[in-house]
């Protein structure tokens, strides 16, 4: 009867731990949010970017949304929420765990072509360009590449690549092929990516596809390298880059003047912009 | 040699003053503290209960039936505690953090609330065989010299059998705390601005991996150190009762 009593007992403290322990998680989570404004904790909705001021945004860690625009609202009392990749920071969005995602134009189309009850807000932020970046003391191999992205942009295969990944008619129709008995004298040449940017680079089938690799693809056919794909976090890409762990990196990456100290770019070879994604 | 010490100053000055970053390293660190303290208290709160139960179990029940209906209450208990067990220890913390983040707290904003959760109970399953193993290691002499004393069950686990348990696995208890600190590292997956996270927010600013780097994992090394101490301390309060 006693060990009755004891079970009884144990039973009660479990309860009077769980009762403890949510006014614990209660008051962490007010200690926890002291960097926000009351207003955050209610959901926001964003109709425009003049909303972005006070709400929760979601971006995907060192991107342009992040280090561009998110980061100057935080000074405007919204929280910023940074996600290792910009599905999850679309996941949260879609659980109502950020008011909005600012994201890159053209991945966004995808995550919203994916989720259901998402939208992409008509205000744009402004137009930026995407290139490739090299390490600094490469600058031949920066003038390879520039010349090469010359010449694909020259005979239309630039345009060609990015066709068959942007736009309704063109979509899947003209994808780049390597010529035949091409050359990879030169040795390897490792690319930094995060391939989870749909259209710019993401998986299918296991292999990582879309708009960079296959332009990358190009470039090492006409400059005669191999050429190998690392997968990785989009803020570690500049880092690899900068410490010889990958020669290029190219991941839909906008130029920018804080990655310049650190990187070399060649030039830019598509146009973007900025776009911001909610709930409809 | 002039370029050198004058490059380590420029990105010492990145990492650091630009952007009050060393403010941003020190909420960093209040949310990690704040994590580890949090989910400890959980932990050993969840392995203590679990310990009791499984080893009243072990040792009252272990290959014998059941004739009492506490006796049912009891194995049913300790069924649970083992699932808990099982699968807590079976799966990686960072899953079942993004589980708790994203599937049970889907419609949560509160971060924090998650991860101190999930950390919690993730020590406790660890916690758990530590006190129990504390408990079936002290002597089957002293629990019946404290029956023969007139104490009842509970008295004489509170009274007699824990105090001494406790006292011979608080170096595992130790390690398992230690632990916890050095795994709360995971919580950025779910956007919380803990230690780990606040270094790889001002690597993704500077493009500098030494410094952010090098200086986490001092402060980890210093709250680890610290941790250690105190373990050592109490170690030594408690071995003055042996003479």
């Amino acid at each position: 009867m006693k060990k009755l009593l004891s079970i009884v007992l144990a039973a009660a403290i479990v309860a009077a731990a769980g009762i403890t322990m949510s006014a614990c998680g209660s008051g962490s989570g007010a200690g926890g949010n002291t960097n926000s404004s009351a207003s955050t904790d209610a959901t926001k909705t964003i109709k425009s970017k003049d909303d972005l001021a006070g709400a929760r945004i979601g971006v995907q860690l060192g991107t342009t949304g992040d280090i561009a625009y998110a980061s100057d609202y935080e000074k405007e009392g919204s929280v910023i929420e940074r996600y290792n990749k910009g599905a999850d920071a679309v996941i949260a969005l879609t659980q109502g765990k950020v008011d909005c995602v600012i994201i890159d134009s053209e991945p966004a189309k995808a995550f919203v072509e994916q989720n259901k009850g998402l939208k992409i807000l008509d205000d744009t932020f402004d137009t930026e360009e995407y290139a490739i970046a090299l390490p600094k003391d490469k600058e031949n191999l920066v003038k390879d590449f520039n010349n090469a992205l010359d010449e694909l942009t020259k005979d239309g295969t630039l345009k060609s690549i990015v066709d068959n990944y942007i736009g309704d008619d063109t979509k899947g129709k003209s994808p780049y092929k390597s010529p035949e008995n091409v050359d990879t004298s030169k040795g390897e040449l490792h690319m930094a990516t995060n391939a989870a940017f749909e259209p710019y680079e993401y998986k299918e089938n296991n292999q990582i596809v879309g708009i960079d690799p296959m332009i990358a693809q190009a470039i090492c056919d006409k400059l005669g390298y191999k050429l190998v794909i690392d997968d990785m976090d989009f803020d570690a890409i500049i880092t690899a880059v900068q410490s010889g762990k990958a020669d290029f990196g190219m991941a839909g990456m906008t130029i920018k003047d804080e990655r310049k100290e650190a990187v070399s770019f060649t030039t830019p070879y598509t146009k973007t912009t900025q776009v911001i994604i909610v709930k409809e | 040699m002039q370029d050198f010490f004058e490059s380590i100053e420029k990105s010492f000055t990145k990492t650091f003053i630009t952007d009050d970053r060393w403010l941003q390293l020190l909420q960093g660190l209040g949310v990690t503290v704040q994590i580890t303290l949090l989910a400890g208290i959980l932990g050993i709160v969840i392995g203590t209960l679990i310990a009791i139960i499984r080893s009243t179990h072990d040792l009252n029940l272990s290959g014998k039936k059941c004739c009492k209906p506490g006796d049912y209450v009891l194995k049913v208990l300790n069924f649970i505690c083992n699932i808990y067990i099982t699968i807590i220890r079976g799966t990686p913390i960072v899953i079942q953090l993004m589980i708790m983040y994203y599937v049970i707290f889907a419609s949560s904003r509160n971060g924090i609330l998650a991860a101190v959760l999930s950390f919690g109970i993730n020590s406790g399953a660890y916690v758990a065989e530590i006190v129990r193993s504390g408990i079936m290691s002290i002597d089957k002499g002293q629990a019946e010299a404290g029956r023969s004393l007139g104490f009842n069950y509970s008295q004489t686990m509170i009274f007699i059998i824990i105090p001494q348990a406790i006292k011979n696995i608080l170096p595992a208890l130790g390690n398992e705390f230690i632990v916890l600190v050095k795994e709360t590292s995971v919580a950025g997956y779910v956007a919380l601005q803990d230690l780990t996270y606040v270094g790889n927010l001002i690597r993704s600013r500077t493009y500098e991996a030494f410094f952010p780097l090098i200086v986490v994992a001092l402060i980890y090394l210093v709250i680890v150190l610290i941790l250690t101490f105190l373990l050592k301390r109490l170690e030594r309060r408690l071995r003055n009762s042996e003479h």
